[in-house]
């Protein structure tokens, strides 16, 4: 008699936390995830445009940035279709520490012409696709590619257009309900509505991690070695500015996951603060000792950032954070 | 807490003999420990012998034997790796033994179109032919080659991961050579004469890469020998997971979770797939990356079991894991086992196949419908396992804060108390 009177005090004690759950899992769903895929999906089809019209790298370099802008607003969901099927990799392969993207362009440029259709582009290896892709067909450093980068360009973009609206229609038409019925019968990804938040609060502190340690981290290096010349796109001198971005996209799905938050809310402010008092777009700064400072103080915002939501979020939502696609190396 | 504490009250009230004891499970983790880090010993040991009479006598047979020894090896070592995320005293280490992808042109030769990384000048270094060389503006003396200057100054040098001069993959580069067979069936295909000194030396330079490849596996087992007492009685890692049991499970799970998701089916299989790149292989110059990725499921399955079959075919076992989740929350339990069951029969479908002639390299090839869906099989079963180890993480009323390595980790508390 005593067991299923505690256990179901304790389902009490479960449940108890935020009467208002399902409605913050929908919000992020309505409010952060579905806008914007459409967003992302809308530019992708504007950058493929243009490059259909004219492949000339400056012409398309505003479509590209506003492609990249618009991917920064999800580019910390790692659910759901974008890990299907390799999508996400496609749109954005990045750290690439073995120059496999450029080696896999070159090859594709000295290859037959014949095999450069959408049908095999489609099959070829994600470091050859995407964002970064077409950065270094965009903005050609002192090693630029040769050949026909013109088809290249315009196959990356139709590549991109077609995956970015597969997973716009894939949100719509499943996973967005995969979340907000979480729990409910014939779900078989999220048994119960704690594991949608749960799911959900991961991808919040993971995205976190990945700022300081890669965005952040890679370009500081050691201060013996800083290298700028692994900050994230610092060809085209986007490197701050997908750090402010993803600070504030993330700020955004927090917001919609738990919207009382003050002191996440204040941390998250104090963190794009910095960001934008930086101006240094490529992150070069990291090789002079000041510069550097100001930075590795930006990755202290962030990680204090990633404590604070640690400390508030999880006794609201009644979870704690699941594991992540960076566990490992 | 206050709801796994009010659990595990109900269950210790309802049937104190059947709940298993957090004490025991984490000793009989211990001992699977020790058990596979003794088993990667011995067989390592049988791989040193092997390579000492590979150099003494070069030969089609002392080569093929080295290779045998090197395979061999590697069984109980992959079953180790869900002991590497969530112990400290193993994730500091292992990259010293088990460090992937390398650049391993900084050790010996490589073909010409091979080898190139942006981001490495040492990547070509070919330390074999190279007695002296700079590194960092520091003239290095590379004359001798001891464990001493593989571990002390060429691992990692420069601070690059991808500079790794120690461990099984150093090792296995030295006894197969690069596989120049792109996603096309075979392997690396060293010549035994790479070791032969004097008249009739291939590759330049034999009796510098007999000293590496000798150097390379005496360090290999001296690095074992370290990680074995660790987790006999008395030892480091033992001590760390029985001080507090509770933390012990945490550990448990961190490192089945961790191992199942990022590591194996993102950074391993699936990063592989989406780049169509056979470099990306596990084993990649012996092409064992087959048994390397189901001999690390099989050790997620073992820590979850509480048992662990030893190279000699005898068995380790004690309380599990599953007894503990089972005693919380019987669903959790029998989901988690049903699906680690199934994640090792999509590895062993890949196995299968390999061993059947296709090879995981043509697995990888850009099209490759058939391999395409053996390795997204056992991708999906890894993550579908990893919802449920979250899950039992929850039916254990343990926290997690963070599994970047385990300094961070939530001490979860006295639940069992």
């Amino acid at each position: 008699m005593l067991r299923p009177l505690i256990l179901a005090l304790s389902l009490a004690l479960s449940l108890a936390a935020p009467p208002s759950a399902r409605a913050d899992v929908a919000a992020v769903v309505q409010n952060h995830a579905l806008p914007g895929y459409a967003t992302l999906a809308d530019a992708a089809s504007a950058l493929d445009a243009a490059a259909q019209a004219d492949c000339a790298p400056a012409a398309l370099a505003p479509a590209w940035n506003a492609t990249f802008d618009a991917w920064m607003a999800v580019q910390h969901l790692h659910l759901g279709p974008v890990e299907e099927q390799g999508r996400g990799l496609a749109i954005h392969f990045w750290p690439d520490p073995k120059g496999r993207g450029r080696a896999a362009q070159r090859a594709l440029l000295a290859g037959d012409p014949a095999t450069l259709t959408p049908e095999t582009f489609a099959n070829q290896s994600v470091a050859a696709r995407g964002l970064m892709a077409l950065e270094r067909l965009l903005f050609p450093a002192t090693d630029a590619l040769q050949g026909d980068t013109c088809t290249l360009i315009r196959l990356t973009t139709a590549d991109l257009a077609r995956s970015t609206a597969e997973i716009a229609t894939l949100w719509q038409q499943g996973f967005a309900a995969s979340l907000t019925t979480a729990g409910e019968p014939g779900n078989p990804r999220f048994l119960s509505q704690a594991e949608a938040r749960q799911a959900l609060l991961t991808q919040l502190t993971t995205g976190l991690e990945q700022l300081a340690d890669q965005r952040l981290g890679r370009p500081l290096g050691s201060f013996d070695k800083p290298r700028p010349d692994l900050a994230e796109a610092h060809a085209s001198a986007r490197s701050l500015l997908n750090v402010t971005l993803s600070l504030q996209a993330l700020r955004d799905l927090m917001v919609n996951l738990a919207p009382d938050s003050p002191k996440s809310r204040a941390a998250f402010d104090s963190a794009l603060a910095r960001a934008t008092a930086l101006n240094d777009p490529a992150l070069a700064g990291v090789a002079d000792p000041a510069g550097r400072l100001r930075i590795e103080i930006l990755q202290q915002s962030i990680r204090a950032t990633r404590d604070a939501l640690l400390a508030e979020l999880p006794p609201q939502l009644g979870v704690g954070i699941g594991f992540n696609a960076l566990d490992g190396d | 807490m206050t709801r796994a504490a009010a659990l595990l009250l109900c269950t210790a009230l309802a049937s104190p003999a059947l709940a298993a004891d957090p004490a025991a499970v984490v000793a009989t983790y211990a001992d699977i420990a020790a058990a596979g880090y003794g088993d990667s010993l011995t067989t390592a040991q049988a791989l040193q012998s092997a390579v000492e009479a590979l150099i003494a006598t070069p030969s089609e047979s002392t080569l093929t034997a080295a290779r045998a020894a090197w395979l061999a090896s590697r069984i109980p070592y992959q079953q180790t790796e869900v002991f590497r995320f969530g112990n400290p005293i193993v994730d500091d280490w292992e990259g010293k033994v088990n460090a992937w992808p390398l650049d391993e042109g900084l050790i010996d030769y490589v073909d010409p179109g091979y080898g190139v990384n942006e981001e490495n000048s040492l990547a070509q270094l070919n330390v074999i032919a190279t007695p002296k060389f700079t590194l960092s503006g520091t003239e290095i003396d590379a004359s001798q080659i001891t464990p001493a200057f593989i571990s002390g100054t060429l691992h990692e040098a420069d601070g690059i991961e991808a500079n790794v001069a120690s461990g099984y993959h150093a090792i296995e580069f030295l006894l197969w050579g690069q596989d120049l067979n792109g996603t096309e069936p075979g392997a690396g295909n060293r010549p035994f004469t790479d070791f032969l000194q004097g008249d009739g030396c291939t590759g330049g330079n034999c009796d510098r890469r007999a000293a590496y490849l000798k150097a390379a596996t005496d360090l290999l087992v001296a690095d074992l020998e370290y990680m074995a007492a660790a987790w006999a009685p008395g030892g480091e890692g033992r001590a760390t997971v029985t001080a507090d049991p509770q933390a012990g499970l945490l550990a448990m799970l961190t490192g089945m979770g961790s191992l199942s998701y990022g590591e194996q089916a993102g950074e391993r299989m699936k990063l592989g797939l989406m780049l169509n790149d056979p470099e990306e292989e596990h084993d990649c110059f012996s092409d064992n990356t087959h048994n390397s990725h189901f001999y690390d499921g099989l050790g997620i399955r073992n820590v979850y079991l509480g048992s662990y079959t030893r190279v000699d075919g005898s068995t380790v076992s004690g309380p599990s894991l599953s007894d503990l989740v089972a005693a919380a929350d019987p669903a959790v339990d029998t989901r988690l086992r049903a699906e680690l069951d199934a994640t090792v029969t999509a590895l062993q479908a890949i196995k299968t196949a390999a061993e059947g002639g296709f090879a995981y390299d043509q697995m990888l090839a850009p099209g490759s419908a058939e391999g395409e869906a053996l390795i997204m099989a056992a991708v999906n079963a890894l993550v579908t396992q990893t919802a449920s180890i979250d899950r039992a993480v929850t039916a254990l009323g343990l926290t997690q804060i963070s599994f970047e390595g385990s300094d961070s980790l939530d001490n979860p508390g006295a639940v069992f108390q």
